[in-house]
């Protein structure tokens, strides 16, 4: 059709304008006719004049306007003074505090119960206490509630347990291919290791070291469990170090003997922790060297000659072939 | 004028098909009962109801008396608002 061809385009703004005027028209046209037909049929229907209120019921329902009254003609604050009558204790209480008060007092409010059963933990504290204890009378006397926080929180620290599965767990990760013997034996000397590598025989001592760093940090007295691990790389730059560290160690512990921790190495082989700790995420070629220097340095926190070894460990980060040489060199006369 | 009035026809059928002369009719719709020009005809149609009668009362009546009414009451900012829109479409359509 050549009409439907035919574009807006073609019109100049006037007669667009008349077109849209025009739309606009009918739009509303149809819009009242919509509204005649709906008006007309509710009132066939007979619900047109539903919605109205008669004359009367308006007049009641007026909408006021004096001072100190609503729109509804009520007062505002008319039971602000009012007292009310507890059906439960009988006490008389202000209308505005009834509620929260019917509700502690009828025992079904959220806090409620939370009160009452924080008042019978501090009493019960308090009596036994009172009985069992007669020296820190005074103190539960003065501090009843921060004596039942206390008591939490001590019970809180003491859930924290050192011996607790979690950390023995978190070893044996570390450890990888260590049998759970070897895990739980190193893990029980964390506490007290000073001791107890003196406690320690030379065998076990060596199956220990020769699998595991062993250097104990002194803040937190615990061993480096980090494992030797072989690297191919490493043989790049230290062929027989590897083979011989193994040897070194346990010599250097034969011919040391005694086990005490000065405290010079001590700091040392926790300077030589941190080095091997840190290295641990890169799995680099030093890896293994810095743990096997550190290894040394732990070994050499055992014995009091040990500082040369310390200083060779940490050297190791930056210059690993220094350290070398002077290594076995020095435990050639042993061997 | 022919051509014209021709073309106006063409050009509203055109909106009636795409749906847009629909949506118009219900925006007007809900923009008049927004802005109470629905209660207020309501309010004159029962004037006209009580005049003529409730029994009696035609579709013609109303229509008679009501659209005139209706039309000056429309107020400003909706027709504002809907020739916008109709001058929209007829440009959104005009390239169609």
């Amino acid at each position: 059709m050549k009409m439907e061809n035919m574009s807006l385009s073609g019109l100049d703004n006037t007669k667009l304008e008349a077109l849209a005027q025009d739309i606009y028209s009918d739009l509303v046209e149809d819009a009242c006719l919509g509204l005649c037909f709906e008006v007309h049929r509710a009132v066939k229907q007979g619900y047109f004049f539903l919605d109205d209120t008669d004359q009367e019921s308006m007049k009641d329902f007026e909408i006021v306007d004096q001072p100190g009254v609503d729109i509804f003609g009520q007062v505002y604050n008319q039971w602000k003074n009012k007292e009310c009558v507890c059906p439960n204790c009988n006490r008389s209480i202000a209308a505005s505090r009834f509620a929260p008060h019917l509700e502690k007092c009828l025992g079904m409010g959220r806090n409620s119960s939370r009160i009452a059963n924080r008042r019978i933990a501090s009493s019960n504290n308090t009596n036994n206490k009172s009985e069992s204890d007669q020296e820190d009378n005074d103190d539960v006397n003065d501090n009843d509630w921060s004596y039942g926080s206390e008591k939490k929180a001590k019970k809180r620290k003491s859930d924290k347990n050192p011996n607790s599965p979690r950390r023995s767990k978190s070893l044996k990760h570390k450890n990888g291919e260590l049998s759970s013997s070897v895990n739980t034996d190193p893990y029980k000397y964390n506490y007290n290791t000073g001791i107890n590598y003196e406690t320690l025989g030379p065998d076990e001592l060596r199956s220990l070291l020769t699998t595991q760093c062993g250097v104990i940090s002194e803040h937190t007295k615990k061993m480096c469990t980090r494992t030797s691990l072989p690297d191919s790389n490493t043989a790049v730059e230290s062929d027989g170090y590897d083979a011989s560290d193994g040897q070194v160690l346990m010599s250097r512990l034969q011919w040391d003997g005694s086990s005490d921790i000065s405290p010079s190495d001590s700091a040392s082989s926790k300077a030589s922790t941190n080095n091997s700790d840190s290295k641990k995420p890169k799995k680099k070629k030093k890896t293994s060297l810095n743990s096997t220097g550190g290894g040394g340095g732990g070994s050499g926190s055992v014995g009091g000659s040990s500082s040369q070894g310390c200083l060779a460990g940490q050297a190791n980060r930056k210059k690993p072939k220094l350290p070398v040489p002077p290594a076995p060199s020095i435990y050639d006369n042993l061997n | 004028m022919n051509k014209d009035s021709q073309m106006r026809a063409a050009i509203n059928q055109k909106l009636i098909e795409m749906g847009e002369r629909e949506r118009l009719k219900e925006l007007l719709r809900a923009k008049l009962v927004e802005c109470g020009w629905k209660d207020q005809m309501k309010a004159q149609c029962k004037d006209v109801i009580r005049e003529k009668g409730l029994e009696h009362v035609t579709v013609e009546d109303l229509v008679v008396e009501i659209t005139p009414k209706g039309r000056a009451l429309v107020p400003d900012s909706v027709k504002k608002e809907l020739l916008q829109r109709i001058r929209a479409s007829l440009a959104q359509h005009s390239t169609l």
